[in-house]
């Protein structure tokens, strides 16, 4: 019997993200950016995933999309929220989990699961994007630094600069003024980590924190964040190996179980 | 219903046209006409007899026909059904200014009259109405202190605008006999001073009337209840939260015995496979849904989504008959214990018990808290809410959003939301992913 052979597309706000999986073995893993177009983003992401892993469309068993971009990927057999694929996606990579935070590029959530990667409650963030990965991204622009750098400017802080805005509008201006006044740019940096820290604390917490910790989405990568999360969490963050495809992984890995039982 | 709908905005595209329309008898008698055409389109006739019935009282006032009283939502209606008067609510307004399409334009004029965002937009709303001079003229204001804490402020802003009376009913945190004396005392006071202020003349006979007609509403609503216990639900709540005319005015009125009672009936027909189509539930129901607050009513996607995905709301927080049988020959007694009686305006343990008592009747698999923006009374306790009745076994959720606003509100955001708690229903019924 052949083996079954299933993708996750993520379309993100800023990122679409592709895994194609067979049998608990991820043959191929894509990130792109979401761009203008979500349809169009899919198709290239799903394309990409399929030459790196040397096969054709035809040889996928089962495709599920995920994201906040999910109904307009035409060729996805069904569609399953960003928060049931980051829940199992996150289970799969570290079983002991039992609470995910995803900060993404407009959203952040908390998410509840139990031993097997379901979801049992979750929360997200409200309306703007205060303390999402668009705000890092509008102050790294304003402070000449790439996304991939705050991690190190951080680093380098002897103290953190205050920043009391949570809009990022607001907190913009702060940036400016304090930019104006002299402050050190890792200072101001490691203002900006704490606040999104603080804010997403606030969530995890309303939530009810529960270890083990894992935290998903590109904001993962920045090691400032996570060190300052983990400091107001009092505990430990689980990072995965590329925390911007845990979803996409978990739509593959659902996508793997879903095909499964209809096919008995 | 999407006729009368088109038709309406059609009509009423252009503001300052407004009140030449509204005031116009020939347009009752046109839309009228119109209404009686879309009967079968109504997913009940329940529903179509309640437009009828709320668009001829909604002639009546703007016309002129009887002196309009404005009545706060929990006001207890039945005092102006009683002196023969023509109550309106301007909240229910509100809803259907917002289903008309509406609700934004208006809510602005709310805005720029001064009413800040952070109030509920039910009420910018009516500001937003009243100040372009969209509402039909109040005689009188009644307001109760009880549950909604905006709306007696809100009413004494629009009695000074209109230069009407605002009669105002304390309603006291306690229950005791002497308090239930003391509002019952306010209730007669109310009646009579609004028989004065109206040119009635206060005839005891007819205020008995219309608490038996309320009473029959109750007994009816109760049926009806009872009836949707069964599983599949023979009936969507979606459509039940249609029927905020029917609770929030019509409670004291003869026609709203009337529907409460045929729709009773065809639910019953339903039941008994007799309905339309020999329908004898929602035949896609996957879960059920137990909902508290309201819905929202400007154009959304929200409970379609539910609907399609096989969610059904097998019950509300809404159509709760939480209050006891009323005696005719005792109509201020009856109502001042009706009033008082609201699960919500006690401890929130005691919306807690009633939920959780809901959810064990109705057999449902999870809750839905639509926490509407600027509430107070409804959101204050949410949190309170979902904890202890998780911990009572169901799944809550706790969704925000609005009634009547739709600008600030990311839709996606909020069918996310609601998708990943039917996911999470979904894994507990069935066992398996998703
Ligand atoms: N190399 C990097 N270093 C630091 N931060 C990064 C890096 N790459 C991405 N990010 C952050 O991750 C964010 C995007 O995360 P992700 O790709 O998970 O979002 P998304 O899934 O598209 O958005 P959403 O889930 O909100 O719709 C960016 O806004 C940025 O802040
Ligand atoms: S939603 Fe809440 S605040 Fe608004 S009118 Fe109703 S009870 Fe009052
Ligand atoms: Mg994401």
């Amino acid at each position: 019997m052949r083996l079954m052979i299933t993708a996750g597309i993520d379309v993100g706000s800023l990122s679409t993200d592709a895994v194609l999986m067979r049998d608990g073995e991820t043959l191929s893993q894509i990130i792109i950016n979401t761009g203008a177009m979500a349809r169009s983003a899919a198709e290239r992401a799903f394309g990409l995933a399929l030459s790196a892993a040397g096969l054709r469309a035809s040889d996928v068993d089962a495709v599920i999309a995920t994201g906040y971009g999910r109904m307009s990927v035409s060729f996805a057999d069904s569609q399953v929220t960003e928060i049931s694929c980051h829940g199992r996606g996150s289970a799969w990579l570290s079983p002991k989990v039992r609470t995910v935070i995803d900060i993404g590029g407009q959203d952040s959530k908390a998410i509840r699961i139990d031993g097997k990667g379901n979801v049992v409650d979750f929360l997200m963030n409200d309306k703007c994007a205060a303390g999402t990965g668009r705000f890092l991204e509008v102050m790294a622009q304003r402070l000449e630094l790439e996304l991939a750098e705050l991690g190190r400017e951080d680093q380098q802080a002897a103290r953190a600069a205050q920043i009391s805005s949570m809009c990022t509008v607001f907190a913009e201006s702060e940036v400016v003024s304090l930019i104006a006044q002299g402050v050190p740019r890792p200072e101001i940096v490691r203002g900006l980590h704490l606040s999104i820290a603080e804010r997403t604390a606030g969530l995890a917490n309303r939530l009810g924190l529960a270890p083990e910790v894992m935290m998903t989405g590109g904001v993962a990568k920045n090691p400032g964040v996570v060190r300052a999360l983990s400091e107001k969490l009092g505990a430990k963050i689980i990072l995965p190996p590329e925390p911007q495809i845990v979803g996409a992984l978990g739509a593959a890995l659902i996508a793997q179980q879903k095909h499964a039982r209809q096919s008995v | 219903m999407m006729d009368v709908e088109g038709f309406m905005r059609h009509m009423l595209w252009d503001r300052r046209r407004w009140n030449r329309v509204l005031s116009s008898p020939l347009t009752y008698t046109l839309l009228g006409g119109v209404l009686r055409l879309t009967r079968g389109n109504w997913p009940l006739d329940a529903m179509y007899q309640m437009g009828v019935f709320a668009f001829n009282e909604t002639g009546r006032a703007y016309v002129g026909k009887a002196p309009v009283v404005w009545s706060s939502a929990f006001f207890p209606v039945e005092l102006a059904w009683g002196l023969g008067l023509c109550p309106f609510s301007p909240e229910v307004a509100a809803a259907y200014i917002a289903t008309l399409g509406f609700g934004e334009e208006t809510m602005s004029m709310g805005e720029q009259a001064g009413y800040s965002r952070d109030i509920c937009s039910f009420h910018r709303c009516i500001a937003g109405a009243a100040s372009a001079g969209n509402l039909p003229r109040p005689a009188a204001l009644l307001a109760s202190t009880h549950l909604c804490d905006g709306a007696p402020l809100l009413f004494q802003n629009l009695a000074a605008l209109y230069g009407a009376p605002l009669l105002a009913l304390d309603i006291p945190y306690n229950s005791s006999p002497e308090a239930v004396r003391y509002v019952a005392g306010q209730l007669e006071q109310v009646w009579l001073s609004l028989a004065d202020v109206t040119g009635q003349r206060p005839d005891r006979d007819k205020l008995a009337e219309a608490v038996r007609c309320s009473e029959r509403f109750r007994a009816q609503m109760q049926r009806v209840n009872e009836l949707r216990c069964r599983v599949p639900s023979p009936v969507s709540g979606n459509d039940m939260l249609g029927f905020i005319y029917l609770f929030f005015v019509g409670q004291g009125s003869r026609e709203a015995a009337e529907i409460a009672a045929g729709l009773a009936k065809e639910i019953e027909r339903r039941v008994a496979g007799l309905g339309r189509s020999g329908q004898t539930g929602t035949q896609t129901e996957k879960y059920r849904l137990l909902w508290m607050h309201l819905k929202p009513y400007y154009n959304n996607e929200l409970m379609k989504f539910v609907e399609q995905d096989g969610g059904v709301l097998a019950m509300e927080e809404f159509s709760h008959v939480y209050w006891t049988p009323l005696d005719p020959e005792q109509p201020f007694l009856s109502l001042a214990r009706k009033t008082m009686s609201h699960f919500a305006f006690k401890p929130v343990t005691e919306r807690i018990r009633v939920m959780a008592e809901l959810a064990r009747k109705y057999r449902v698999d999870g809750i839905v808290h639509f926490s509407h923006h600027g509430c107070r009374t409804a959101s204050g306790g949410a949190l309170m809410i979902k904890e202890a009745l998780r911990d009572e076994g169901w799944p809550v959720l706790v969704l925000e959003g609005d009634c009547i606003d739709g600008r600030s509100e990311a839709c996606g955001g909020m069918l996310t939301r609601m998708q990943a708690f039917l996911e999470i229903l979904q894994e507990r019924k069935l066992g398996c992913a998703l």
